[in-house]
């Protein structure tokens, strides 16, 4: 298939699920996914290796959903699938590393014979147990565990799957919207890729995908082959909730000649007692985001080109989460995981590194009363750090990097909840110096009107350790969380006052390059 | 309305050129085109509009109908930044909110991203104390002394200008109203851009955004309204001059001048209004215009002849035109795609051997292969070019020679790199840019829950109707209009939109809840605001024609859908039916209805326009059917055609030619696919069928 042949048909496929994703993020209950675009879908030929994702979504997501396919299709073959089955999984090891997000693959079939699947991976806003927060002594106090099962067979919901979640959750009309959504939307890819297959007259996608795959292996070890051989380190340390110290130390090792790049893990610090581990699958997919943020910008993300970079841990490790440790805040060392590779590979690739950022975002959740004395629980929301400084660009101000989830607006919480924000205004100067100076931070502040007791679940990071800045620029400042002006390093839930008030300083980003004299 | 000899007059200023149309009542219709003069853009639009008068033999007391103006002055400030000192007051403790945006990374996989700088900076952001909750109490209202102190900054300053943007006015604009009242008395020339007036909708950011655009823009906006004003009464037209706004209505200028961020898509929306009246006129129900040009192509959803409309777009994308990368407005405006695909888009390979288009473009300067300015890449033009579809010595009617050569050595060094010949890369080219359109208009159609299948298009633009055929064919449509006059649609645009006003009010209330006392007076408001405005542009209040909406969405969602309403909802507001209108509307988009969820309204809608006036220009045809000029070879993937070519006024009603065929006329070439059928119509349009 010529380079014509070939754009045509797969730049298709890329707008499908593109716009399945765009269709999810709007219909979505779950506010971390319409406000955050905390989601990601993608399409995999029928030996289930993805060939094409969706351009919005958390690089968290979007890499685990791409292993995704193969896993379930371990537990349900293929030949065990029917036109309007639709399988279902919020297995931590075989997704997205926490039982929050729930993946839904839809078989698609063409004529009768199955030619592809599309899957997609939403955060839900609820899963039962233990709720947002690190707090659970092991991962079934976390919530409902739903194996790969069929939600749909042939067509028809599976009621006592339906009931199962409908019983084991806090808010089951927003998990069913979201979930129908996510077959909705499979639907709609279905029926799209048959028609593309029939625009094109192609009994299935197993070429287009054939060529995308090896075409984008043969790119990516072209674009490590220009890379100077051999094994480099790199680390990082940052704090988390309750103070534990988090060391990720990694060995990445270039294969010149066979374009291949191995991260090791080795060195890291072990399992940790709090909800904060990280499956393999969550490490692997922001490890590879490091990567192809390295490489060639060019370069689509799908089964070839993530097949040329290995990613390796020891089972003892925190980014290796083994069952049955918690990982419900899996988040806060996973959008860390890029940092110490950053770091490895700034040495040969100065110009295009960026330098230690807040790393993961700051969720808060409020359980309380509302005026009526009516009780709720509120959407997780999240506030960013500064970015890390860039060779010539500054670090984004109030901006997470690896991640970028957008945050809620203030006047959309006020609205939907007792709460009243004093001040969010950036900490100015909290970024490293440097040649390029890192982002600044922010403060935020807030307390309720209700006059009713309240629960705070906040998971803030970098309170006692800076982002490191690269290339001899500056640490960022660190963060701070403050109840009633008292610091405070919160692990679980927080029994609060009723006139209690919060204040965050989210973290500085480091710089790059020594300062100016 | 419209005497039988009346004149309307229609200036459009786009960023190359002005163009101008010249209507009589009868539809006789003169039309010319000048250089946009930059420095003053009142210079080119007289200009202009002096020459179509010397066409018609008239002078501008003779232009007693509409005088109608789309413009770029405001974008082009905006892009530009050369406003004069603005200033944004906020609520204390949140006067980063420009800069803090809603800190998302547009893209999550390129580290070089940018953000664009705030329009007003922190260097003149104040903060004031003062609270308005959610739910509408206020818990510190604005203090006097506050008040005095930040006007002597704001004069210390020379601040002639400011957005006012406190936190939950669009639920209770008391402590913003108060706040401007207090400025105004001491200093009583600023001008005060208010948030609840601008932009009254929930979320901080973008309305900050929006105002803080508005008071940027507006003084700029006002002394050239003023001024356009003042020019057309000293040549002796009187009449206030009706301004085109994003959302596809025209106001009057004062009105348009109070909210200059309403201006900002004025061109495009005019553009789009004119496939709205082809849409009506030809009785389709559905159509999707497109418009492609140098750099871009743009289509937009016709639907039951009326535009789609968003609430929301970007101005001033600075980082590789990558959504995200602008400054959000939101008010309401036509909601066009833009992808970076037009006849100046460069054709690569990537490192996957795939042949790739845009977005990356040569624009004019130094342009596609073939203009021999100095481009080397070859572009989406110089695949015309090669193939056959443009002549080389009749572009622009002659006016400009294209290096056929020069376009064959850059395809062939592209299609070497792929394997290819040169007419194969060409037509790789022609073909995988028209499946990027055609890809993105289905995105386009199928987020908006509208079936894009069979749709008909309206091709315009320099490069539409050379690549309109192909693109509908991956539609699935079966129709294509060439209307006439396409240099100058977007002015004649202006001309065919009725006098129309979009506004709106916050109110979230549960479906359920909703009841008189919530509705009645925001719908009376808008209707006082509404009735106002029209009656500057001489709308009396018993022509008016109201049509009303609601936001709607389940409680717990974010994004709301915009539900038509049967009528004023001050009279039988029924829960049960527009239940109903929102559960169709919302399965119509999504695909899934949602059965026992509670219902809530975000905000209400109301548009208040003159209706439509009737005005339409006449196209003469020949009076006998012409004869090709001449054949061509076009190169398609299917291999070589002979193709005819006419000159688009040699044809005459009743003669039908099937396709492959070639049309030209002196800004474009109209292709048409062997398959289909090219006939004139009686206004002027040539239709292309497909048999």
């Amino acid at each position: 298939m010529d380079g014509v042949d070939l754009e045509l048909r797969w730049s298709n496929m890329i707008s499908i699920v593109s716009e399945q994703a765009r269709a999810l993020k709007r219909v979505a209950f779950s506010p971390i996914v319409r406000e955050a675009g905390d989601l990601a879908t993608a399409l995999f030929d029928a030996d289930a290796r993805m060939v094409a994702q969706a351009i919005t979504g958390t690089p968290g997501h979007i890499n685990s959903l791409g292993a995704a396919a193969k896993n379930l299709l371990e537990y349900i073959p293929p030949e065990d699938l029917e036109e309007g089955d639709v399988l279902i999984t919020n297995d931590p090891w075989m997704s997205a590393g926490h039982f929050f997000d729930i993946t839904v693959l839809t078989p698609i079939f063409r004529k009768g014979k199955l030619i592809a699947y599309c899957g997609s991976t939403i955060h839900h806003t609820d899963i039962g147990g233990y709720g947002v927060g690190a707090g659970a002594r092991d991962i079934h106090e976390e919530g409902l565990w739903i194996p790969v099962l069929k939600l749909y067979e042939k067509g028809e919901p599976n009621k006592t799957l339906h009931a199962i979640i409908g019983r084991n959750t806090r808010t089951p009309d927003a998990i069913f919207g979201d979930l129908s959504a996510q077959v909705a939307s499979g639907k709609v890819a279905s029926e799209r890729l048959n028609a593309l297959c029939d625009r094109y007259d192609m009994d299935d996608i197993a070429l287009v995908s054939e060529e995308i795959i090896s075409r984008s292996a043969k790119a990516t070890r072209e674009a490590i082959k220009a890379l100077p051989g051999g094994t480099y380190h790199g680390e990082t340390t940052f704090d988390v909730p309750g103070g534990e110290v988090i060391t990720l130390k990694t060995a990445v090792t270039i294969d010149a000649d066979a374009g291949d790049i191995t991260i090791d893990f080795e060195g890291s610090s072990g399992p940790s007692k709090s909800g904060i581990n990280v499956v393999m699958a969550y490490t692997q997919a922001y490890a590879t985001f490091a990567i192809r943020s390295l490489l060639n910008p060019d370069l689509p993300n799908n089964y070839g080109s993530l097949s040329p970079i290995v990613v390796k841990a020891p089972e003892q490790c925190i980014v290796n989460a083994q069952y049955p440790v918690p990982c419900n805040a899996r988040h806060v060392v996973g959008m860390y995981v890029p940092f110490p590779i950053l770091n490895a590979l700034s040495e040969i690739l100065p110009e295009r590194s960026v330098a230690e950022g807040s790393g993961a975002v700051w969720t808060i959740q409020i359980q309380g009363k509302d005026h009526a004395g009516k009780p709720f629980t509120s959407s997780m929301f999240n506030y960013s750090g500064g970015m890390g400084a860039r060779a010539t660009k500054p670090g984004l101000s109030a901006t997470c990097y690896p991640t970028g989830v957008s945050a809620v607006a203030i006047e959309v919480l006020e609205a939907a909840m007792p709460i009243a924000f004093t001040c969010k205004e950036l900490l100015r100067g909290t970024g490293g110096k440097g040649q390029s100076v890192g982002g600044d931070g922010q403060r935020i502040g807030f307390k309720m009107r209700s006059g009713h007791d309240w629960l705070l679940n906040a998971i803030p990071s970098r309170l006692t350790l800076p982002a490191k800045g690269l290339q001899g620029g500056d640490p960022g400042a660190t963060g701070a969380f403050l109840i009633n002006g008292e610091s405070t390093l919160p692990a679980a839930k927080k029994a609060m006052a009723p006139d209690d008030e919060v204040l965050m300083h989210t973290p500085g980003g480091g710089g790059y390059g020594p300062p100016a004299p | 309305m419209l005497s039988n000899n009346s004149h309307a007059l229609a200036v459009d200023i786009g960023g190359t050129f002005t163009d101008v149309v010249l209507l009589r009542s009868d539809g006789l219709r003169w039309t010319d085109k000048v250089l946009t003069t930059h420095h003053n853009l009142l210079e080119g639009l007289f200009g202009a509009s002096d020459l179509v008068l010397e066409q018609a033999g008239l002078g501008y007391e003779d232009v007693t109908d509409i005088f109608a103006h789309a413009t770029t002055v405001i974008t082009n400030m905006l892009i530009e930044r050369k406003g004069k000192p603005t200033g944004l007051i906020v609520t204390e403790g949140f006067k980063d909110v420009l800069y803090i945006r809603d800190e998302h990374r547009y893209d999550m996989f390129d580290p070089q991203i940018e953000q664009p700088e705030p329009i007003i900076g922190q260097g003149w952001t104040w903060g004031v104390a003062e609270r308005t909750y959610a739910d509408r109490t206020v818990g510190l209202e604005v203090s006097d002394t506050d008040v005095k102190a930040l006007a002597a900054e704001l004069k210390a300053n020379d601040i002639a200008s400011v957005a006012v943007c406190l936190l939950n006015s669009y639920a209770n604009p008391a402590n913003e109203q108060r706040l401007r009242d207090l400025l105004v008395k001491e200093m009583p020339d600023l001008i005060v851009s208010l948030s609840s007036d601008v932009a009254p909708q929930m979320r901080e950011y973008l309305r900050a955004s929006t105002t803080a655009l508005n008071a940027y823009a507006a003084p700029t906006a006002l002394p050239y309204l003023k001024s356009l004003v003042e020019q057309l009464a000293a040549r002796g037209r009187n009449d206030e001059p009706l301004i085109m706004m994003s959302n596809g209505g025209v106001v009057g200028a004062n009105v348009a001048g109070r909210y200059p961020v309403r201006m900002i898509e004025s061109g495009p929306a005019a553009g789009a209004l004119v496939a709205s009246h082809y849409a009506k006129r030809y009785g389709f129900e559905g159509l999707m215009s497109f418009d492609m040009g140098g750099t871009t192509a743009k289509a937009c959803l016709i639907q039951n002849g009326e535009p789609l409309v968003t609430g929301e777009f970007e101005v001033d994308r600075r980082y590789r035109f990558k959504p995200g990368s602008g400054m959000p407005i939101t008010v309401p405006s036509i909601d066009m795609i833009e992808i970076g695909a037009g006849g100046g888009s460069i054709a690569r390979m990537d490192s996957l051997g795939l042949l790739k288009v845009g977005p990356d473009s040569a624009g004019s300067q130094p342009g596609p292969a073939c203009y021999g300015r100095g481009g080397t890449e070859p572009c989406v033009t110089d695949a015309d070019l090669v193939l056959g579809i443009l002549d080389a010595d009749n572009f622009l009617g002659g006016d400009m020679a294209l290096d056929l050569d020069a376009a064959r050595s850059a395809m062939g060094r592209l299609g070497d790199k792929l394997g290819l010949s040169v007419e194969e890369t060409a037509s790789g080219i022609f073909g995988v840019v028209g499946e990027y359109m055609a890809a993105a208009a289905r995105a386009h159609a199928t987020d908006r829950g509208v079936n894009y299948r069979g749709l008909p298009v309206l091709a315009f633009g320099g490069a539409g109707p050379v690549h309109a055929c192909y693109v509908a064919e991956q539609l699935e449509s079966s129709q294509i209009l060439y209307p006439p006059m396409a240099s100058v649609l977007s002015a004649y645009g202006t001309l065919v939109t009725p006098t129309r006003l979009d506004l709106a009010r916050s109110n979230l209330t549960a479906l359920a809840d909703v009841t008189q006392d919530t509705i009645a007076p925001l719908i009376a408001a808008m209707r006082a605001e509404g009735e106002a405005a029209l009656a500057e542009a001489g709308i009396a209040a018993d022509a008016i024609i109201a049509d009303y909406a609601a936001d709607m969405r389940y409680q717990g969602q974010q994004s709301e859908v915009t539900v038509s309403l049967p009528g004023d909802p001050r009279h039988g507001f029924d829960p049960a039916d527009a239940a109903q209108r929102f559960e169709a509307d919302y399965e119509a988009l999504y695909g899934v209805r949602l059965a026992d969820m509670p219902i809530e309204v975000v905000n209400w809608r109301m548009s208040v326009s003159a209706g439509d006036q009737g005005r339409e220009a006449k196209t003469a045809l020949a009076a006998t059917p012409g004869a090709p000029k001449g054949q061509r070879t076009v190169h398609l993937k299917s291999g070589a055609l002979k193709v005819p070519v006419y000159d688009r006024a040699s044809l005459a009603l009743g003669q039908s030619i099937p396709g492959p065929v070639l049309v030209e006329e002196r800004e474009t070439t109209i292709f048409v696919l062997p398959g289909w059928t090219l006939s004139p119509a009686e206004d002027g349009c040539l239709i292309a069928e497909r048999y």
